[in-house]
Parts: structure tokens; C-alpha cells; sequence
């Protein structure tokens, strides 16, 4: 029993000797960790500087020496004068804002990736296309001259929607950090003035109390029950007392230096400024941030594979065909533009808008399930995730302490530890419970802050920490108004809680009027409380405590902190009125009262509970392939209990301790194969090799990281990202910053996060809650899904407007279909189609597949490429052919007189040309029959391109499996599609300048059994894949 | 990155050469002797098909023609206006009286576009009226004999050089053929310009009639189709949509 005790102990209220331990282990090692990044991430002189900055004495310094050095007075402060020369000096107390990339340079970068480098080089090609045809013919069609000019303005504009999306959400970011500009309360000229912190400069003399950020590195000159949480900085949850005594050399670990950014959570401190703005050690730490490189996203490979899968596919075209039209005695100047031309043909004019549009309403529907994507491409990476790291405490848990259980009448009772908990459900009908809840309110020094009458109890603010809340919350739901209690309860005398006692007291009236006895309360570790009492309320009548009795309560102790719960002790004693009387006098100093002998009443044990969304998430993320890791700077315990529930470690796998445990063996023993789960410490961490953290990373399907540093978080993503795994971090702290910028996509905390750790993220969670990622995630899959269609639909007509190209050069027709037609049908037509796209419903549960390989799941494949271009690409030039040759063949050229015919019909003094039937044509008349033909073939690829949008819907199911209906905007593009043609086709039909014409009515069928055939063709494709999963058809077939 | 990129050329080389030829495989640019077996057959009968479908799809459109009349005839309404001999350069004709080389390709063309008019090539077509619509149902189509000598001095019947060794060239305006073209009125071509017309169907002679002496002279003349409604003489864009422009420059 004795040696299970450290343990057990580690875990109650206030560890702060557990605490000690750790910093006296794990902080060195804190701080080693963070040299280390900067001996990696900065060179050797900034490290240097680094090191001198951290290395500061202050805190061995007395008080008189620090007012040499700051020429200050701890008592007057600095004068106004000195302060503003300071000022001038070393600039406002404020961290510079990491590095921004000027607005100019961003809105250029959307400009030049990926897809933006095709077009660009479409258009400039273009324009070198008309420079050798002007060279020869001054009279040169424009026609090249609109098209680089249209793909230059698709890029741009395309950057500036981009650039205006990520600026946007930007800007919700930026309204996280524009709080309340924060204040301080400072000595100058003897007086305490109130000014903004990010005037304070070294020397001010800051006073600081509870629910304050801490100013400024400060030198603490005199404290009282000051505690500091240190999380954003070091990971530690726990808060940390502080007081004015000198008690490390390290800097960050003595307890008389309060750091910049931290928050004071009680007490009171005044300290003197040491380091303000970069200078501090926070400071230091965020600009480490920028150091380290941004992963480019598993999106912009894609693009950038698609990209060469284009460019290779255009440019073999056009040399082939090069090859050919100089073969066919074509000139070379001419074979030029038209390897110009076949190149410029393939690429994908709208493309790269579509991509942008279905990128950002998902970021926008990621943002509705509180998702803020900044960069549109990380929308999909969250989808190829294969690994997320997540933080325990907010992200997980509810970051709230609440009463989990309660130990009475030797029974372990359960209470709700929900979000929204309005009542406690458990027996409550014992007179130990009246007690014990008495207890619980009276013996609490946190109050609600006043005016939140209305306000559900789970969400009132409280001022105390985070235990009292606890059970302040705890006591409103189950007795009603605690504070009119206490009232009538009066407090005559108090000991809080400290380190050395471990427990809290407090001597109560009773608001019982007859009886005139004073009440003791007291709570604290349970085996201190235990030791004071001599009896123990069972049923509400006190009972000798005994040896039986003492093992039940170690019993039920152990069983609470077993769960990773903090467990308090709660007795009292009834004073006796004959020796203490209504007038006496309780010093809490001397201690004139008992304190032995007191009644046990009961145990309660606390957690910061899963957030009822999580367990549900895991769970997804499990069937989803995506390996859950918690990175906490918690205890193990606390850790392996949380992650128990919340199921990142199953309920039936088992760590090497368990198993050695229940077999009763050394930890050696083991075979390391049969657990599946591990708990890996800080202080393992710090002594794995690079091979060790990838064989735990290999071998244990469940992890969980605890006590380890926010440092040790860059390790171990870089870990799982040597695994070739898409890595997802959350993080909050400035700390973590390094991390986010590391993983393929970090993710902070909207609430909790700070500004250093959001800026360093790809992704803002506005409401904390890992489950809004698992939404994510799908969103990203769905979103690799759609494009995927959406490129292959867009592809696919890439062909039918290639061939006609083709088709002219080597059979000599005229022209079947012009360049600006095109561009109707690429930035026209085609354009919210391929965008409906994106709205698709997932064919089946994404979430229950394994997430994509990054270099085997490519978002083109060959399949994809093959499919789109030789099979339902050449398809539709044939039912667009179809219909090209029928205008021409019922006005009078048959298809053998096409052949062959491009010279004369280009030429303008041929005004003579005689058709199949010897009618003669005008130039013009044939220029218009010409358009006529552009708008036929259009037509034929419109028509064509409603049966490829549909077919597009699914990739395996059947059509009629997904439902024809269920995504509405198909519908709306289709009819966009129609739309667009009529009016191009009838309404602008007498601007030339457009080159299209009036159609006969007849002719917009002419395609339609060719599109019913592609529609057919795909069904049997999709039947045969169904049918034949892994068959050379499958394997050809599905893109 | 320079260490990535050494390995990667290495790498790749192996891999281009395995990409080419796998032994182990014995895969040839990445598929076997059956698969790519498999994968020529499948579109060996794949595109088989579609040109199958495609032959039969043309082939039932031009069931829909007319051997003799061109379905629709709405693209061209109205016939254009030629000109002849073709000139070198855009409508213009430039010659020198006393030089016969710089005008022989000129008659030449003439002779050659008047052969089919010979009243030998005419003589199994029918007389018709002057001026009067011969409509026409098929299935024997006949066509109207155009006496050549309509064309006075410029049929080349009695002037082989077609006038223009005496300073008065010919220039023969001709209306585009469109079948089922019904001019309603009295369609004539009128030609404007210092310059003696005789305006005939559906040839029509131009010979410049120059009576001043003096040299070089050079003459613009315009010819358009007038006298009926449904044969249009202006187009915007169109600029021989029943009429054309050419000149004349004439040296001595």
C-alpha cells in the first residue's frame, strides 16, 4: 500500500510536489529541447544570441542590484522621461508580427503556382504564335492575341479570388487577436497609472493580481498566493506558484521571473520589467517559428503532377503533329503555330478556377462546422491525413475540471460530467451526502462573478481555480444558490489551500439556529484528511474509522486515481459548543481548534472530461484509417485514462505495463508484440534515437505522448512524417508554432490558441473541438473525390476540341472549331457544371476507407488521363464531327469536298468556291458557313458534355445507385450549360465578332444518341468494375 | 536539394531503363507482352466500333441530301459577283497597251474561262427566251444556252486580244451559280465608272471605252446587281455580296 502511495499522490489537488519533480527532470530538458531547435532551424549566430538573451541573471539579482541595473526605484518607479527615452529605445512592448509576406508578394505567389505556370505559358505562347504570324501576314487574324490575352486575365483574376478568399479568412483570424488592447498597471513618478502594456519598458515597476496576462517578462519583487499558468510557454497545464525567492539558475524554471503572454490565475505579484516585446523569452520562441520551412501541400503536388501530365501529354501532340505538317509539306513557320497551337489547346483554361472555387466552398463549408482553413490548399489535406497529433487538455477534454465520482457510504457513485449537465443523478437520499455536499460548498473559496443569474451554470465565469470551480459548479447544480449558503453559513475563520498542508479549512456558523455549534469543513489530498480523522459517516451516523474501513477507502482511492482523477478527501467536525462558544475567537495561526479526531465523510475525484463529441470522432477516425496520437504535457495516468475513454487507446488493447501487470512480470518480459497500445513519457522520449521513436511509431497502432514538452512535439511529428504519413498537429501554444509550421497541416486552437500558434497554422478550430476535424477530414476526402471528377470532366473535352485542330491540319476541312469558340466552352459552358461537381455526395463511406497514399493515390492517375482522353474524349469528337459535317454536308459541302479544301477556302480572292452542288461562294459567305460549323461542333460538345457531367457523378456506382437528382446543382449547371449555348447561339448570333451564328433547331440533336452512348458506355465500365473487382478492366478502367 | 537531385538522376536512369525493359517482368514500357496484347485488342475493337458507328451515322446523315439540290440554301441568299480574268493582286489590273507580255496572262485567262461558253460546248443546251425564268423540277435538268456573241467585242470571237492591244480591255463580270436562285424583278448589273458597260446574264463584258489620250489612266469601276429585291447588293462585311470594285491602270 505504501508504495502504490507516490502515485496515487501524484494525482490529487494542486501535485505541486509531483510538479517539482518533473521540473526538476523534465524542464531541463525543456529547455535543451528548445537550444536544439535552434541549433537546427537558425545558424549559429542567432543561436548565439538566443542563448546570451535566455541566460539572463535577473532573477539571482536582489531587488537594490536590479535597481542599478534598470536605474530604477522599486518604490517611485521610473519617471515619465526616462520611460519615453526607453520607449524611443527599445520600441513598444509588443512581438513583432512573424515575418508577413508583403500583401504585393502574396498576391503574386497565387499567380505563379501550379496550374498558373500552364496558363501563363499558354498565353505567352500565344502571343509568340501571332508575333510569327504578323511577321509574315500583317493581316493576321487576332484570334491568338484574345486567347493569351483571355488566359492571362483567367490567371489573374483567378489569383485575385484566391488572394481575396485568403485574405478573408485572414481577417476572421485577425478578429481573435484584436481583443481589448490589453492593460497594465504601472508605478511611474510614485504614482500607479493604468497605460497600454505595449508602452511598459524595462525598469517599470507592474503590479499584476488574478486574471491578468502578465505584461512583460518580469522580476517578481513581492508575491502573494501568486500562481501563474505557464501552458502557453512550457505545456504545462498545472498552474505554477510564484513568489519573490531566487530557487533555479535556470531562468525558466526559478519562480521569481513571470513570463510575458502568461496568465496570472490567482494571487497577487509586483515585479519589475526585465525584457519587453522580442526581447522575451516568448518572444524569442515565436520568431523560432519562422525558421522552419512550410511543407508544400499534398494538393499542390497533385496540381503540380497533373500539371506535367498535361504538359507531357501537349507537348507530345504538338511535336508529333509538328513532325506531320512538316511531312505534309507544310511550311515551317506554319507547322510552328500549329505545334503552337495543339499546345496551347491542351491546356485547361478553367480549370484552374473551378479548382479554386471548389477549394474555397469547402473552406466555406468547413468554416460553417467551425473549420477556418487559411490556406485554401490545406482544405484537401486534411483529407489525406493519416495521422493526427492532438493535444489533450480542450481539444479532447472539455478543459474544465468536473466532478467525475464520489466516494460515500462506501460506495463509488457517478456523476454527469457532460457539456450541459443540468442535474446530478445520482442516490442522493443518504444523510453522509447532506454532509458531504455541505462540505463541498462551504469549504470553496471560489465565487461566481456576480450578474450571471442568467447564465446556464456550466458556462459562468468563476473566479478560483480550476478544482474550487469545479466543485463550486458541482454544488450550484446539486444544492442551488451556493453563495446564499455560504451566507447563511457565515465563514468565522480560514486556512487555504498550500503546498506544505495539502489540505483547506475553513470554521462555518451553522444556519442551523438551535444548534450553536460550530462546523470545521475540510478537503484536501485524501490520505492527509484521512490521518486528522478518527471516525468516518457511513449512512450519515459516524462510525469508528477501522481497518476495514481505512481499506475501502484506500480501495476506492486507488480506483479513482487509477482513472486518472484527481481525488480530494472531505471531513468535518461539529466543535463543541461548551468549549467553543458563539464568541470565540479562531486564530488560524496558533490553531485553537482540533485538528484530529474529525469524522470522514467522503472522497470526490475530478477529470477535465472527454468532450462527449470525441469518443464518436475517434471512432471515425479509426474505421477512417487515421492513427489518433495524444500529445499531452499531462501525466500518464491522467493521459492513459483520458485517452481510455475517449477510445484513442481501445478498451481491449493493453500497453507492456498492463500486460506486465496482470501476468505479474517484469516490464522486460513482455512480448512487445502483444501490446498494442503505448505510453511514452517526455523522459523515454528524450533517450529514444530517431530509429526507436519510428519503431514505437511502427509497431503501437495507439499512442499516447505524455509530460513531454511542446519541443518534443516537432520530434515527433517529424517522427510520423519519416513514416511517409500526412501529419495533422494541434496546437495552441506559442510553443507548439514550430510543430504546426512543421506538419503537413497544423491545426490551432481558435479559443485557446495564441496568436504565434494560429498564425503558424494552416487551419484555425473556432470551437477547440477535435471532433470539427473529423468533419474536416471528410470534407477534405470528398474534396479529393470531386476534383478528380471535376479534371476529368474537364479533360475529357480537352480532346474534342483538340481533334478538330488536328483534323484540319491533316485532312485540310476548315476549321471545325475556332479558338474563341473554345474559350466559351472552357470559361463558359463548362464552368458551373465541373464547380456542381464539387457539391457530388460521396459514393460510399469515405470515412470507412484508409486515407489516400501520397505517392500511389494520385489525384490524375492513367487511368484517369486515359479514360477521359481516348475513350469518352474521342467519343464525343466523334458525335461533334457528327454534327460539324452534317451543317456542312445540308448546305451544300459533302464531306469529300471538305477534304483538302483549306487553302482554297482560306483564300480571300477566291470569291468562286464551288461546292458539292456547283454553287459558288463568297469568301464571307463561306466565313459564316464557317461559324456556322464552330457553333455546330460547340453545340456537339455541349450536348455531349451534359452525358460526361453525368456520368461524372460517380466513379464505380451506378448513376441510378447515387441518384440522378440528389445534387441539385448538376441540374443547375446543366441548365447553366443550355442556357449559355442558346444565348451564344440565337442571342448573340449577329455579333461576329463572337463567331457564332444561328443554328437550326434540328441540329442540337444531332449529338444526342452520341452522348446517350458515352452514358451507356460508362454505365457498362462501372457495372464491369463493380462486377470485377481487381480484373484487368478494373484495374484499366478506374481513375 | 543538390543530394536529391544527384540521386534522383541516377534513380531515374535505372528506372527509365526498367521502364523500358523489366527483365524480371519481361514488361515493356510497363506492361507486358499480354497485357499489352489485352490492352491493343481492347481498343482494336473499342475504336472498331466507334468508326463502325461513326461511317454508319455519316452514312445515314447523307441519306438525308438531294443529289441534285443542296438541302438548305440559306447561307447563300444572294449570289456574289466575280470578276475576269483574275487579276494578280487584290482587283487590280495593271497593263501596258504597247506590251503585250504584260497583258497576255490576262487574255489568256479570258480564253480559258469563255472555252465552256464556245457555241460548240453550247450546242446540246436549250434556246431560251431572253429575260424569262426557266424553272426547272428534274429529274433531267437543261440547262439555257448563252449565246457568246451577247458579249459583243469582248466574246473574243472577233478581237483575240479582247481590246486590250487597242487600250480598251475587257473585263468580264460574272454572278455566282446558286441553284434554285429565283431573282424576282428585273436584276441587271450596272457598273459605274468612266467606263462603257454592256450588262448581259449571266455574263456581263466590261470594255473600257478610254477616249482621252493621255496615259498612264487609271479607272475604278463598280458593278452590283440592281433591279431586284431579293438580290441583295450591299453587305457590311460581305464586299461582293452582289457587287464588286476592281480598277484598271492602263500605260500607254
Amino acid at each position: 500500500m505504501g508504495q502504490k502511495t507516490p502515485r496515487i499522490y501524484s494525482v490529487e489537488l494542486n501535485g505541486a510536489k509531483d510538479m517539482k519533480q518533473t521540473d526538476k527532470g523534465d524542464g531541463k530538458d525543456k529547455y535543451r529541447g528548445l537550444q536544439d531547435n535552434c541549433l537546427e532551424l537558425r545558424n549559429n549566430q542567432r543561436q548565439e544570441h538566443l542563448t546570451k538573451e535566455i541566460d539572463l541573471d535577473d532573477h539571482k539579482l536582489s531587488n537594490k542590484e536590479l535597481e542599478t541595473k534598470y536605474h530604477t526605484n522599486i518604490v517611485t518607479g521610473l519617471s515619465s522621461t526616462q520611460a519615453a527615452e526607453l520607449l524611443a529605445r527599445d520600441g513598444p512592448n509588443a512581438l513583432s508580427p512573424p515575418k508577413e509576406t508583403p500583401e504585393i508578394i502574396k498576391f503574386l505567389k497565387q499567380m505563379v503556382g501550379g496550374f498558373s505556370i500552364l496558363l501563363w505559358a499558354g498565353a505567352i505562347l500565344c502571343w509568340i504564335a501571332y508575333g510569327i504570324q504578323y511577321s509574315s501576314d500583317k493581316s493576321s487574324s487576332l484570334d491568338n492575341v484574345y486567347l493569351g490575352t483571355v488566359l492571362a486575365l483567367v490567371v489573374i483574376l483567378t489569383g485575385i479570388f484566391a488572394y481575396y478568399q485568403e485574405a478573408k479568412s485572414t481577417n476572421i483570424m485577425a478578429s481573435f487577436s484584436k481583443m481589448i488592447p490589453q492593460q497594465a498597471l504601472v508605478i511611474r513618478d510614485s504614482e500607479k497609472k493604468i497605460i497600454p502594456a505595449e508602452q511598459l519598458v524595462v525598469g517599470d515597476i507592474v503590479e499584476i493580481k488574478g486574471g491578468d496576462q502578465i505584461p512583460a517578462d518580469i522580476r517578481l519583487l513581492f508575491a502573494q498566493g501568486c500562481k501563474v499558468d505557464n501552458s502557453s510557454l512550457t505545456g504545462e497545464s498545472e498552474p505554477q506558484s510564484r513568489s519573490c525567492e531566487f530557487t533555479h539558475d535556470d531562468p525558466l524554471e526559478t519562480k521569481n521571473i513571470g513570463f510575458y503572454s502568461t496568465t496570472c490565475l490567482e494571487g497577487t505579484a509586483t515585479g519589475m520589467v526585465i525584457n519587453t516585446g522580442d526581447r522575451t523569452i516568448i518572444g524569442q520562441i515565436a520568431s523560432l517559428a519562422s525558421g522552419v520551412g512550410n511543407e508544400k501541400t499534398p494538393i499542390a503536388i497533385e496540381i503540380k503532377h497533373f500539371v506535367h501530365i498535361v504538359a507531357g501529354v501537349a507537348i507530345s501532340i504538338g511535336v508529333l503533329f509538328f513532325i506531320i505538317a512538316v511531312s505534309m509539306k507544310y511550311r515551317v513557320l506554319d507547322s510552328i503555330i500549329f505545334l503552337i497551337g495543339i499546345i496551347v489547346a491542351n491546356v485547361p483554361e478553367g480549370l484552374l478556377a473551378t479548382v479554386t472555387v471548389t477549394l474555397s466552398l469547402t473552406a466555406k463549408r468547413m468554416a460553417k462546422k467551425n473549420c477556418l482553413v487559411k490556406n485554401l490548399e490545406a482544405v484537401e489535406t486534411l483529407g489525406s491525413t493519416s495521422i493526427i497529433c492532438s493535444d489533450k487538455t480542450g481539444t479532447l477534454t472539455q478543459n474544465r475540471m468536473t466532478v467525475a465520482h464520489l466516494w460515500f457510504d462506501n460506495q463509488i457513485f457517478m456523476a454527469d460530467t457532460s457539456e450541459d449537465q443540468l442535474k446530478q443523478t445520482f442516490d442522493q437520499s443518504s444523510g453522509t451526502w447532506a454532509s458531504l455536499s455541505k462540505i463541498i460548498a462551504l469549504c470553496n473559496r471560489a465565487e461566481f462573478r456576480p450578474g450571471q443569474e442568467r447564465v446556464p451554470i456550466m458556462k459562468r465565469v468563476v473566479v478560483g481555480d480550476a478544482s474550487e470551480t469545479a466543485l463550486l459548479k458541482f454544488s450550484e447544480v446539486v444544492l442551488g444558490d451556493v453563495m446564499e449558503i455560504r451566507k447563511r453559513n457565515h465563514k468565522v475563520a480560514e486556512i487555504p489551500f498550500n503546498s506544505t498542508n495539502k489540505f483547506q479549512l475553513s470554521i462555518h456558523k451553522t444556519d442551523d439556529p438551535i444548534d450553536k455549534r460550530f462546523l470545521m469543513v475540510m478537503k484536501g489530498a485524501p490520505e492527509k484528511v484521512l490521518e486528522k480523522c478518527s471516525t468516518i459517516m457511513v449512512n450519515g451516523q459516524e462510525q469508528p474509522l477501522n481497518n476495514s474501513t481505512a481499506e475501502a477507502f484506500y480501495t476506492a482511492y486507488m480506483e479513482l486515481g487509477g482513472l486518472g482523477e484527481r481525488v480530494l478527501g472531505f471531513c468535518h467536525l461539529y466543535l463543541p459548543a461548551d468549549e467553543f462558544p458563539e464568541t470565540y475567537s479562531f486564530d488560524v495561526d496558533a490553531m485553537n481548534f482540533p485538528m484530529s479526531d474529525l469524522c470522514f465523510v467522503g472522497l470526490l475525484s475530478m477529470i477535465d472530461p472527454p468532450r462527449s463529441t470525441v469518443p464518436d470522432a475517434i471512432t471515425k477516425c479509426r474505421s477512417a484509417g487515421i492513427k489518433v496520437i495524444m500529445v499531452t504535457g499531462d501525466h500518464p495516468i491522467t493521459a492513459k485514462a483520458i485517452a481510455k475513454s475517449v477510445g484513442i487507446i481501445s478498451a481491449n488493447s493493453e500497453t507492456v505495463e498492463d500486460i506486465a501487470k496482470r501476468l505479474n512480470i517484469a516490464v522486460e518480459q513482455v512480448n512487445k508484440q502483444d501490446a498494442k497500445a503505448a505510453v511514452v513519457t517526455g523522459m523515454e522520449l528524450k533517450d529514444m534515437s530517431e530509429d526507436q521513436l519510428d519503431e514505437v511509431l511502427t509497431s503501437y497502432p495507439e499512442i499516447v505522448f505524455a509530460r513531454t514538452s511542446p519541443q518534443q512535439k516537432l520530434i515527433i511529428v517529424e517522427g510520423c512524417q519519416r513514416q511517409d504519413a500526412v501529419v495533422a498537429v494541434t496546437g495552441d501554444g506559442v510553443n507548439d508554432s514550430p510543430a504546426l509550421k512543421k506538419a503537413d497541416i497544423g491545426i490551432a486552437m481558435g479559443i485557446a490558441g495564441s496568436d504565434a500558434a494560429k498564425n503558424a497554422a494552416d487551419m484555425v478550430l473556432l470551437d477547440d473541438n477535435f471532433a470539427s476535424i473529423v468533419t474536416g477530414v471528410e470534407e477534405g476526402r470528398l474534396i479529393f473525390d470531386n476534383l478528380k471528377k471535376t479534371i476529368a470532366y474537364t479533360l475529357t473535352k480537352n480532346i474534342a476540341e483538340l481533334c478538330p485542330f488536328l483534323i484540319y491540319i491533316i485532312v485540310g476541312v476548315p476549321l471545325p472549331l475556332g479558338t474563341i469558340t473554345i474559350l466559351f466552352i472552357d470559361l463558359g459552358t463548362d464552368i458551373v457544371p465541373s464547380i456542381a461537381l464539387a457539391y457530388e455526395k460521396a459514393e460510399s463511406d469515405i470515412m470507412n476507407r484508409k486515407p489516400r497514399h501520397k505517392k500511389e493515390d494520385r489525384l490524375v492517375n492513367k487511368p484517369l488521363a486515359v479514360y477521359s482522353y481516348l475513350h469518352i474524349g474521342i467519343m464525343q469528337s466523334l458525335g461533334a464531327f457528327l454534327v460539324y459535317f452534317t451543317v456542312y454536308a445540308q448546305e451544300g459541302f459533302r464531306p469529300s469536298t471538305l477534304i483538302n479544301l483549306r487553302v482554297e477556302w482560306e483564300k480571300d480572292s477566291v470569291n468562286n468556291l464551288e461546292d458539292s452542288y456547283g454553287q459558288e461562294w463568297t469568301r464571307y459567305q463561306r466565313k459564316y458557313l464557317e461559324w456556322t460549323g464552330y457553333t455546330a461542333f460547340f453545340i456537339g460538345i455541349m450536348v455531349q458534355q451534359i452525358a460526361d457531367l453525368i456520368i461524372r457523378k460517380t466513379r464505380r456506382n451506378s448513376i441510378f445507385q447515387q441518384g440522378l437528382f440528389r445534387n441539385k446543382v448538376i441540374w443547375v449547371g446543366i441548365a447553366s450549360q443550355i442556357i449559355i449555348a442558346l444565348i451564344l447561339s440565337y442571342g448573340l448570333g449577329s455579333i461576329t465578332a463572337l463567331n457564332f451564328t444561328m443554328l437550326r433547331p434540328q441540329y442540337w440533336f444531332v449529338a444526342v444518341p452520341h452522348a446517350i452512348l458515352i452514358w451507356v458506355y460508362d454505365e457498362v465500365r462501372k457495372l464491369f468494375i463493380r462486377l470485377y473487382p481487381g480484373s484487368w478492366w478494373d484495374k484499366n478502367m478506374y481513375y | 536539394m543538390t543530394k536529391k537531385d544527384k540521386k534522383s538522376f541516377h534513380q531515374s536512369l535505372a528506372e527509365w531503363k526498367l521502364f523500358l525493359y523489366n527483365p524480371t517482368t519481361g514488361a515493356f514500357l510497363g506492361r507486358t507482352a499480354k497485357s499489352w496484347g489485352l490492352i491493343l485488342l481492347f481498343y482494336l475493337v473499342f475504336y472498331g466500333f466507334l468508326a463502325a458507328l461513326f461511317t454508319f451515322t455519316m452514312w445515314v446523315m447523307l441519306q438525308t441530301l438531294n443529289d441534285e439540290v443542296p438541302k438548305y440554301r440559306d447561307q447563300i441568299s444572294s449570289p456574289g459577283l466575280t470578276v475576269f480574268p483574275k487579276p494578280v493582286t487584290a482587283l487590280e489590273y495593271s497593263f501596258s497597251v504597247s506590251e503585250p507580255e504584260s497583258y497576255k496572262g490576262y487574255i489568256e485567262d479570258l480564253k480559258k474561262f469563255l472555252t465552256p461558253y464556245a457555241s460548240e460546248a453550247q450546242k446540246n443546251l436549250k434556246v431560251c427566251t431572253d429575260g424569262a425564268l426557266s424553272e426547272q423540277k428534274g429529274p433531267v435538268y437543261e440547262a439555257c444556252q448563252f449565246p457568246l456573241n451577247l458579249l459583243e467585242a469582248c466574246s473574243g470571237e472577233n478581237d483575240p486580244e479582247f481590246g486590250y492591244s487597242q487600250g480598251h480591255p475587257c473585263i468580264l463580270v460574272k454572278m455566282n451559280r446558286i441553284i434554285g436562285l429565283k431573282p424576282q424583278g428585273q436584276p441587271r448589273i450596272e457598273c459605274t465608272g468612266n467606263s462603257k458597260a454592256s450588262y448581259l446574264q449571266p455574263l456581263v463584258a466590261v470594255q473600257l471605252n478610254y477616249t482621252a489620250s493621255s496615259t498612264p489612266k487609271e479607272v475604278t469601276v463598280e458593278c452590283k446587281i440592281v433591279g431586284s429585291k431579293n438580290l441583295k447588293n450591299y453587305d457590311d462585311r460581305d464586299k461582293f455580296l452582289g457587287r464588286v470594285a476592281f480598277k484598271i491602270t492602263m500605260r500607254a
